[in-house]
C-alpha cells in the first residue's frame, strides 16, 4: 500500500501498514447496507457516477449496468458518489498550547500525524475527507473530497500550520459548522484547554447541525501526571503570566483540578452525544489508532447512537 | 593547632567543587513552556532572590562540610589545650606499655612478686586510656615480644591479655628496647603518644648504662612522652650459678665429680646452705656450705656414680624454702655415659714409651673398668691395618710421618666426631707433617710446626706450666691442683709452632707463653696437639699427676656428646645427623611437657634440626623422630638475672635527671605523669560529628531543592505497542 503513496510529511508507512484494513465506521451519516460499509441515506439524490464494480449477490438489480452486460456478458453495478461516500471533516487545533511536548514530539505534531493517518484511512475506504485547521480563527478549510490527491493538500496544510494563541474554541467550532454544507463526520483533535462550557457550546453547535462528532482529546503525559521535581518556571504558551514554583508542592492541587476538568469535559461530551477519547502523546500512534478503531467497532451503540 | 595527617588537608581543595557547582547552576531555575497553566496553583510561588539565597546557603553548608571533613581527616589536635573549654575536643593518646618479663621480675618479697606489682601499675595506667585509643603491649626479655600492636583499646580484652603473661626465665636485653619502642611509637597513629616502661630497674641493667643507650632513651622521649615505672623489691637472692664436670671419665661404673657454684647476691650473709646433687631426679650427693658472705660465691663438689650407660640428667639444687627467686635455685647438665671407650695409641717408636699413655688412661679405671675401657697400642707402621671407626680417640705420639691417604682418613675420622691427640717427639718430621696436615686448606693439626726449641735452663731444669689457664674442661682439674704440685711438671724441650687460625691454646709454658697444648675443631671432632713428647725424653710430665689428669680429661672431652654442654634459655637447640634421617622432622619435648616438631634441614651435606629459641629452663628431650628414644638437653636460666638488686629510687631519678623521661616512683607520680602527657586535645571526632550534622542539614535543604528531572524521549510514530 505504501509504495503508491505520494511523498508526504505526516503519513508514516509503518503506521499505515499496521492499520491494515481498518475502517472508520461512521454511524448516522452512513446508514443501511451496501456491499461495502456504508449506505447513504440520501440514495437517489446524487447520481454522479463514480465507477463500476462487479456484481455481488445482494446488490440492487436496478443498479446493474445492462450496457456493460451486453458488451461483456458480465454483471457490473454502477456506483454513485453520494451513495457510497460519507464526509469526514478533521478539525485540528493549532493553537499555541498544542505546541507543548515533554518529549521530542509536541501535541501539535502528534495531532498532525493523527489527522493525516485518519484522512488516509477515510480515503482508503473511498469516502470523502476534509480538513480544518484553527487557532484564534479558522486558518484553513479544505472541503471533503474523496480523490486520493486530497491527501497531498492535507499534508501541505498541516505542514504550513503556525501555532498562535487562541481565544475561544466555541467561536471556531461555530465558524467551522457554518462552513460545512453537508452533514458530516467531524473529528476534533485538540487539547481543549479552554472553558468547558465554551467547548460544549461549540460541540453542541456541530451536533445541532447533524454532524457526528468525535473528540480526540490530545494530551501530553506530563500534563496528565505532572511529574516535575525541583524548582521550575512555567511559561504560559498562550500569553499567561509565568509561574516559578516547586511542582511537588502543587502537584496534588494540579491533579485534582485537572481531574475535575476532565470529568466535566467527559460529562459534557456524553451529554452532547459526542464520542470522547483521550489521546496520550506518549503512546505509539499505530497502537492508539488500532485501539480507537476497534473501540468504535465495539461501541456502535455509543452515546451518539442514542440521539433521536 | 597541629594536624596528625597534614597531607590530608589537601582534601580541602575539594571545596572548589560545591563553589563550581554553584557557579554553574547559578540562576538556573529550570524552565519549561506549559500549556495547562489554568490548572497550576499560583499561590505557591518561589522568588528568584529567595532561590539565590537558599542556593548560597546550600553552597556555604557544603563548603563548610568539606573543609571540616578535610580537617577531621587530617586529625587536628592541640598540644597545649589549657585555654580550650572543657567538652571541646578529647584528651586522647596512643599508649605503648613495655613490661619487663625477665625472670628477676619473679622475685618475691613474701607478699607479691615484682611482676604482680607491675600488673597493678599497668592497671593504673590503663584506667586513663579511652576505649578505642591505640594501644601496644610489649613483653621485654632476651628479645622484645610485641603482644599487641596499635590495637584499639578494649579494657576487658587487654586485661585478659595481660593476665595471660608470665615471667620468662630469660635475662633482659635492654639494648634493643629503645629501638623497638621507638619503632612502635612511630608506627602509631595518635595525636599524642605515651610510653610506659614498667620494670624492676635491675641495677645490673640500668646502673652505668652505656652512653649510647642513654642517648637512645633520650631519643625515644622525642618520639613519645616516656615514663619509667619502677617496681621495686628486695635484693636477697641465693643462686647456683654453675655446675660443671670437673673430673672423671663418663663411662659405666665410674664416678664423676661435679662442681656446683653457689652465689649469695644479697646484702646479708647466708649460713648452712645445703646443695643437693641429683642424677635422674635421684639424690646422689648432698653438701652443706657453712656460710656465704654477701656478694661471695662458694663451690661444692658433688659426686655421681654412673652404673648404667646412657644419658643422665644431672642437677644441683638449693635446699631452701625461703629463697625469693626460685628460678636460679637449680642448675642442670647432662652426662652421657658410654658403655665402652676405646683408645688407639699409635707409637712412633717401640721402646715402650707408649706405656705411659696406657698407664695414664687407666690410672683410675680400676679392675672393674678394664672391661669397658680399652687402650690398644700399635706401632705407627701398622697403622694402615687399623679400622679407625672402632676407636673413640686416637693418640699419636712421636709418629714421624703419615701417608696422604692416612692424613685424609684421619681428617674424615675427626670430622665424623672423633678425637685425635697428637704428641711431638724426636722422630717427628716437621716438614712432612706440615705438608700432610695442610690438606684441603684446613690443617689437621692446630699449628704449623717450625722448629724444636729447648726450654731448659742452665741447670737443665725445664720450664713449668703456666698456672693461669683458660676455663677449659681439659685443664679444669689442673686449676684445683696446688701450685707446687703443678710446678713439678717441667718441660725441657718443645716444638715452636705457629698456631693456625681458629685454634686455641689450652696449656702453655710459664714466662714464654709458648703453647704446650693446642686445640681446634675439625668438623664435629676435635684435635689436641701437644708440642712436647708423651714420654720423659722432653719433659717429666708423664711421671707427674698432671699427665693422667689431662689425658683422662681429654678423652672425656673428646668422647663427649653434643648435648652434654648445657644451654641457656634463649639459645637454640640443634640436633645433628651424620646421615640423611628417615624422618623429616625432629621432635623436642619441652620441660613443661609440650612437644615441638622441627623440620630437618640440609646444610652442606649435614642434616640439622634446630629449635630456634628455648623458652624454658629445665631438661628438654631431643628426638630424631616421634618414636625414637630421646636425648636430654639441659637448659639453664641466665645467671645475670640472679642479681636482683634494683636501682635505689634516688639513683633512678638521678639516672634520668635533665632528660624528658619521667620516673614515676609512686602511683601519685604515675597519675601526674599521665596528666602531664595528656595536655593536648584531639578534635577529629568532634569535627566528624559536626560534618555529619552539616551533611544532614545539607540533605534536608537539598531535598527541598532537588536537581534536574529525567527527561523522557519518545517518538510516537516509530515505537510499537
Amino acid at each position: 500500500m505504501s509504495e503508491h503513496l505520494p511523498d508526504t510529511n505526516y503519513l508514516d508507512p509503518k503506521v499505515l501498514q499496521s492499520l491494515g484494513d481498518l475502517e472508520l465506521v461512521a454511524r448516522e451519516v452512513v446508514e443501511g447496507l451496501r456491499v461495502g460499509s456504508h449506505r447513504s441515506p440520501l440514495r437517489g439524490f446524487s447520481t454522479e457516477f463514480a465507477h463500476h464494480r462487479q456484481y455481488s449477490p445482494g446488490d440492487e438489480i436496478r443498479d446493474i449496468d445492462w450496457r456493460v452486460f451486453g458488451r461483456t456478458d458480465r454483471y457490473y453495478t454502477k456506483l454513485y458518489e453520494a451513495e457510497t461516500n460519507f464526509d469526514c471533516t478533521i478539525l485540528v487545533d493549532a493553537s499555541a498550547s498544542m505546541n507543548y511536548g515533554s518529549g521530542k514530539v509536541s501535541k501539535l505534531e502528534y495531532a498532525k500525524f493523527l489527522a493525516a493517518s485518519l484522512a488516509y484511512v477515510v480515503l482508503k475506504q473511498r469516502d470523502s475527507v476534509g480538513l480544518s485547521v484553527f487557532d484564534s480563527e479558522v486558518r484553513e478549510y479544505l472541503p471533503p473530497r474523496s480523490a486520493m490527491g486530497v491527501i497531498l493538500e492535507i499534508d501541505r496544510l498541516l505542514r504550513d500550520v503556525k501555532p498562535t494563541p487562541k481565544t475561544s474554541i466555541a467561536k471556531q467550532l461555530h465558524d467551522i459548522a457554518l462552513m460545512m454544507k453537508r452533514r458530516s463526520f467531524v473529528i476534533l483533535i485538540s487539547d481543549l484547554f479552554s472553558d468547558v462550557d465554551d467547548i460544549r457550546a461549540g460541540l453542541d453547535h456541530l451536533r445541532h447541525d447533524g454532524h457526528n462528532v468525535v473528540v480526540l482529546h490530545t494530551l501530553d503525559p506530563y500534563e496528565i501526571n505532572f511529574p516535575f521535581k525541583g524548582t521550575w518556571q512555567f511559561d504560559g504558551m498562550e500569553g499567561e503570566e509565568p509561574l516559578t514554583t516547586q511542582p511537588e508542592r502543587i502537584r496534588d492541587d494540579y491533579l485534582a483540578s485537572f481531574g475535575e476538568y476532565m470529568e466535566a469535559l467527559k460529562a459534557g461530551c456524553v451529554a452532547s452525544h459526542v464520542d470522547y477519547t483521550t489521546v496520550d502523546t506518549s503512546r505509539p500512534l499505530d497502537g492508539l489508532l488500532s485501539e480507537f478503531f476497534h473501540l468504535r467497532q465495539s461501541t456502535l451503540n455509543g452515546p451518539s447512537a442514542a440521539r433521536p | 593547632m597541629s594536624f596528625l595527617n597534614p597531607l590530608l588537608l589537601f582534601a580541602a581543595l575539594g571545596v572548589a567543587l560545591p563553589i563550581l557547582a554553584h557557579l554553574l547552576n547559578r540562576n538556573k531555575v529550570k524552565r519549561t513552556d506549559w500549556a495547562a497553566m489554568q490548572f497550576l496553583n499560583r499561590s505557591v510561588r518561589i522568588r528568584s532572590r529567595q532561590l539565590r539565597l537558599k542556593d548560597f546557603i546550600l553552597m556555604c553548608v557544603r563548603c563548610l562540610a568539606i573543609l571540616l571533613l578535610a580537617a577531621a581527616l587530617a586529625k587536628p589536635f592541640m598540644e597545649k589545650a589549657e585555654q580550650v573549654p572543657p567538652g571541646i575536643g578529647e584528651s586522647r593518646a596512643g599508649v605503648i606499655i613495655a613490661l619487663d618479663a625477665s625472670y628477676s621480675m619473679a622475685h618475691s618479697d613474701g607478699t607479691a612478686t615484682r611482676f604482680e606489682r607491675a600488673i597493678e601499675k599497668i592497671a593504673t595506667i590503663t584506667e586513663n586510656i579511652h576505649p578505642g585509643d591505640p594501644v601496644s603491649l610489649v613483653l621485654l626479655g632476651a628479645e622484645q615480644q610485641v603482644l599487641a600492636r596499635n590495637v584499639a583499646f578494649e579494657p576487658g580484652q587487654f586485661d585478659e591479655l595481660l593476665l595471660d603473661q608470665q615471667v620468662s626465665p630469660e635475662s633482659l636485653d635492654l639494648d634493643g628496647v629503645p629501638e623497638t619502642l621507638k619503632a612502635l611509637a612511630e608506627s602509631m597513629d595518635a595525636p599524642q603518644k605515651e610510653i610506659y616502661l614498667v620494670t624492676d630497674m635491675q641495677a645490673r641493667d640500668w646502673d652505668g648504662q652505656a652512653e649510647w643507650l642513654g642517648a637512645a632513651f633520650e631519643n625515644l622521649a622525642e618520639s613519645a612522652s616516656t615514663t619509667i615505672v619502677p617496681v621495686l623489691g628486695g635484693g636477697d637472692n641465693l643462686a647456683i650459678t654453675g655446675l660443671e664436670l670437673v673430673s672423671g671419665v663418663l663411662r659405666e661404673d665410674t664416678v664423676a665429680r661435679y662442681r656446683a657454684t653457689v652465689r649469695n647476691f644479697g646484702n646479708n650473709p647466708v649460713t648452712n646452705v645445703r646443695v643437693e646433687g641429683l642424677a635422674d631426679d635421684i639424690t646422689v650427693d648432698t653438701k652443706t656450705i657453712p656460710s656465704i658472705a654477701p656478694g661471695a660465691s662458694e663451690t661444692v663438689s658433688l659426686f655421681a656414680h654412673f652404673r648404667n650407660a646412657g644419658p643422665v640428667r644431672i642437677s644441683a639444687e638449693l635446699e631452701t624454702d625461703s629463697d625469693s627467686l626460685a628460678e636460679d635455685n637449680t642448675r642442670r647438665t647432662v652426662a652421657i655415659i658410654r658403655d665402652k671407650v676405646s683408645v688407639l695409641s699409635v707409637e712412633g717408636e717401640t721402646d715402650g714409651s707408649g706405656s705411659f699413655i696406657a698407664a695414664a688412661l687407666r690410672a683410675r679405671g680400676g679392675q672393674s673398668g678394664q672391661e669397658n675401657f680399652s687402650v690398644q697400642s700399635v706401632p705407627w707402621i701398622d697403622l694402615p691395618s687399623q679400622d679407625l671407626a672402632n676407636f673413640d680417640v686416637v693418640v699419636m705420639q712421636n709418629v714421624p710421618d703419615i701417608t696422604p691417604e692416612q692424613a685424609s682418613a684421619f681428617e674424615s675420622y675427626v670430622r665424623a666426631g672423633h678425637g685425635l691427640i697428637w704428641f711431638a717427639g724426636d722422630k717427628v718430621d716437621a716438614a712432612a707433617w706440615n705438608k700432610r696436615s695442610a690438606l684441603d686448606g684446613l690443617p689437621l693439626l692446630p699449628a704449623v710446626i717450625e722448629e724444636t726449641v729447648s726450654t731448659s735452663d742452665a741447670l737443665g731444669v725445664g720450664r713449668p706450666l703456666d698456672p693461669a689457664m683458660p676455663d677449659h674442661p681439659v685443664c679444669r682439674p689442673l686449676r684445683s691442683l696446688p701450685e707446687d704440685l703443678l710446678s713439678e711438671t717441667r718441660l725441657r724441650k718443645v716444638l715452636q709452632v705457629k698456631p693456625a687460625a681458629g685454634s686455641s691454646t689450652v696449656l702453655s709454658l710459664v714466662g714464654t707463653a709458648a703453647p704446650v697444648l693446642l686445640e681446634h675443631s675439625v668438623g664435629r671432632g676435635q684435635v689436641f696437639m701437644f708440642t712436647t713428647s708423651a714420654d720423659s725424653t722432653w719433659n717429666n710430665m708423664a711421671v707427674t699427676p698432671v699427665f693422667p689428669m689431662v689425658l683422662q680429661q681429654m678423652v672425656t672431652y673428646l668422647t663427649a656428646r653434643e648435648f652434654e654442654t648445657s644451654r641457656l634459655v634463649g639459645d637454640s637447640l640443634s640436633l645433628s645427623y651424620v646421615d640423611q634421617p628417615d624422618a623429616s622432622e625432629a621432635v623436642f619435648d619441652t620441660p613443661s611437657g609440650d612437644t615441638v616438631a622441627v623440620p630437618v634441614l640440609e646444610h652442606r651435606s649435614h642434616y640439622v634440626a634446630m629449635l630456634d629459641h628455648a623458652r624454658e629452663s629445665g631438661f628438654y628431650l631431643a628426638r630424631v623422630s616421634l618414636q625414637a628414644p630421646g636425648l636430654p638437653v639441659a637448659v639453664n636460666a641466665h645467671t645475670a638475672e640472679s642479681d636482683v638488686r634494683s636501682l635505689a629510687p634516688a639513683d633512678a631519678l638521678r639516672r634520668f635527671e635533665g632528660t624528658e623521661i619521667a620516673v614515676a616512683q609512686s602511683d601519685a607520680d604515675l597519675g601526674d605523669a599521665v596528666a602531664q602527657s595528656r595536655g593536648g586535645r584531639s578534635f577529629w571526632f568532634h569535627s566528624l560529628l559536626v560534618v555529619l550534622g552539616l551533611l544532614l542539614l545539607e540533605t534536608v535543604m537539598a531535598s527541598r531543592f532537588p536537581k534536574k528531572r529525567p527527561k523522557a524521549k519518545s517518538n510516537p510514530t516509530t515505537e510499537t505497542t
